[in-house]
């Protein structure tokens, strides 16, 4: 069967954008476009998926046409990809498997959100669309609500605290602040972290992400075209998908998001690796107890012990036994929903390829892991990406 | 004669042979007023609940006027009386001027007891609530929260307020489902012990609060939730009464009763909601 590469891949700076859809979509598709080291013309992409939650509702039909159309690709089968928060990971998986199947050979898969031109009111409805509406929703839950839920049964089950998750804020920012692309590029201190203002408690203001703009973009190919755009291709060896029951109360567990488990499983076995072989990981901290179960989950940790995990500094860059979150993750390079997925992926294909600024390298990175989870854990997508085909 | 008075749901309670008695715990100026999130409906439905846990065997009631009939019948199991069926009804439910129900049989005369009076509510308060719940009823206003229609939120009423679920062989499911494991309907239906103990919870602040409730969570110094493991087995989460102190530790038992949860498109939502007993 063929195998998959990216072979180009950029974004949008996330954060606070004055440009609008259209326009950010065209800069991340720009920059993914200008990123192909070889000849690279818009008329070779044959499909295209695009990760969206159609935040505000200002386009919610047709999103991904009306962004085809200002990035030159007018013609190109796309679609809009909505799986809340993992949209654009799935968007990704959409093109893997559209070239795995032999329909295309060049496919571009993106996400993006605009999220800040809305009323607070607004804005926190549509934050809570993605939730279990007819129950979470009517017992006052918002993301935080039901994440504080799982962190708060973490700390009982396990030797785990608030602690460790300002060690997580800690770190994230700390990557984060070496980024140019971060929503919030600032150093935070723990004392500052830790008497953070209380959101959701025991979560607070540095536990979760911010809302942001943004757009992600990049461009797979299939084995046999892509010598014509690189001589460094970054290799698509495996990718793991899972869902899960919506809502929190119908799952036997809320201290282990089992879509992840089950997506990582896969994406190992298909690309014949273990947890011990990754170098960095991009993981979806939307709030700092979903990294802290995300490396139990992705096999970082054993069960019960992400707290000690973070505590211990394993995930800091160049430090630890895997970088976790070298981007400064959701936390700190921010959160546009649809965007984060494709944006893990421009993180690990310039990390791969050793084209990171100062600082914010990691070092001898061979191969790499990106997490994208939809809401509260309702579906999951893992891809290994590494230097080598296999 | 059996009689006796007690807490019950989270209301006062006064009680013998022939009546049931409900009165709001919290009163203003002498007067019984309703805590922030009951009304007549859920002092109703607290009355009725009380008739059927003394093992009495209630066909319908005639409801007075300022109880929602569909509510009560969704929470109870039990319709409300009209033209046809008044006549066999023996039970009636009256309200008072103030935040008291009564549930009586049928051309009984008694005397109602005084209760003792628990809580004065603060006058500014009680006034900021009433206020936020008489706005949020408002057909002008327009929530942006969660939307679920009236027909959404109708259908899955009985197992919202009286936690209907499903057996499905060994596995019992709440909420129900549509289809089975085996891609069956199945009716199955049971109703689940309104008990449970805490697995986890949280309070959101006012600010990270849903929208639906962003008139009155300010005032209440924001949502707390909870996650349950019921005693029958399944899991739920429930937000907590707003009349009640919410000091929670993970282990505590919670009963849950009907209270009001928000207002859309001029519609109460009513559902469970847990207090710590």
């Amino acid at each position: 069967m063929v195998d998959v590469a990216v072979v180009g891949a950029g974004q949008t700076k996330f954060g606070n954008h004055s440009l609008g859809l259209k326009g950010m979509w065209a800069e991340a598709a720009l920059n993914a476009f200008q990123s192909v080291d070889g000849d690279f013309s818009p008329s070779q992409i044959d499909e295209a998926f695009i990760g969206s939650i159609a935040f505000g509702g200002s386009q919610l039909g047709n999103t991904a046409a009306l962004l085809t159309e200002h990035s030159a690709m007018d013609g190109v089968p796309v679609r809009r990809v909505e799986n809340a928060c993992a949209s654009s990971g799935f968007a990704f998986r959409d093109a893997w498997m559209a070239i795995k199947s032999g329909q295309a050979d060049v496919v571009v898969a993106g996400g993006i959100e605009k999220m800040n031109d809305l009323t607070p009111e607004r804005k926190r409805f549509w934050l809570g669309v993605s939730g279990d509406t007819e129950w979470e929703r009517l017992a006052g839950l918002t993301f935080p609500g039901t994440y504080a839920l799982m962190a708060r049964r973490h700390f009982h089950e396990f030797d785990s605290n608030h602690d460790d998750l300002v060690h997580i804020s800690v770190k994230n920012h700390a990557h984060g602040a070496m980024n140019p692309l971060a929503h919030i590029q600032k150093q935070v201190s723990f004392e500052k972290a830790a008497g953070g203002f209380m959101v959701a408690d025991p979560l607070t203001l540095y536990d979760c992400c911010p809302t942001s703009d943004g757009a992600s973009c990049v461009i797979l190919a299939a084995d046999h075209v892509v010598k014509q755009f690189t001589d460094t291709p970054v290799w698509v060896r495996g990718s793991g998908a899972a869902s899960d029951r919506l809502a929190l109360h119908d799952r036997p567990s809320i201290t282990q998001i089992k879509a992840t488990a089950e997506a990582s499983k896969k994406a190992y076995q298909q690309s014949g690796i273990t947890p011990r072989d990754i170098d960095l990981a991009e993981v979806h901290d939307c709030f700092t107890i979903a990294e802290l179960m995300a490396t139990e989950d992705l096999g970082f940790a054993k069960r019960g012990e992400g707290g000690a995990f973070a505590r211990e500094g394993r995930g800091v860059l160049n430090q630890g036994d895997v970088t976790i979150n070298s981007s400064g993750g959701l936390k700190s390079k921010g959160h546009p929903l649809g965007a984060t997925g494709t944006g893990q992926i421009v993180e690990v294909f310039k990390q791969l390829r050793g084209e990171v600024a100062d600082g914010r390298q990691v070092r001898d990175a061979e191969t790499a892991l990106t997490h994208n989870v939809g809401g509260s854990g309702a579906t999951c997508a893992v891809h290994v990406l590494g230097r080598g085909r296999q | 004669m059996i009689s006796g008075t007690d807490v019950w749901k989270g209301y006062l309670l006064a009680w013998d042979e022939t009546y049931t008695l409900i009165q709001s715990p919290f009163t203003r100026d002498g007067a019984r007023v309703f805590g922030a999130d009951s009304d007549h409906t859920t002092l109703a439905i607290a009355a009725l609940q009380h008739r059927i846990s003394l093992g009495e065997a209630i066909e319908c009631v005639s409801l007075a006027e300022g109880v929602n009939g569909s509510i009560f019948t969704m929470a109870t199991g039990v319709d409300m009386a009209d033209e046809v069926t008044y006549d066999s009804c023996k039970w009636d439910l009256l309200i008072g001027d103030d935040a008291t129900v009564v549930l009586i049989q049928r051309d009984v005369q008694i005397e109602l007891p005084e209760l003792e009076t628990y809580v004065e509510v603060d006058d500014d308060f009680h006034m900021a609530i009433a206020n936020a719940w008489e706005k949020e009823l408002q057909d002008g206003h327009v929530s942006q929260g969660a939307y679920v229609s009236s027909s959404q939120y109708i259908e899955g009423g009985v197992a919202r307020m009286a936690l209907s679920g499903q057996q499905f062989g060994e596995l019992l499911v709440w909420p129900p489902r549509q289809l089975n494991e085996k891609g069956l309907r199945e009716d199955g239906r049971v109703s689940l012990t309104p008990v449970g103990n805490v697995a986890s919870w949280t309070k959101l602040s006012a600010a990270g609060a849903p929208s639906e409730f962003s008139l009155r969570a300010p005032l209440l110094g924001g949502l707390t939730t909870v996650l349950l493991d019921l005693e029958d087995g399944p899991k739920g989460v429930f937000l907590m009464v707003d009349d009640e102190e919410n000091e929670i530790k993970i282990g505590d038992s919670v009963e849950l009763v009907v209270r009001r949860i928000y207002a859309q498109e001029g519609m109460i939502r009513y559902g469970l909601r847990g207090r710590i007993i």
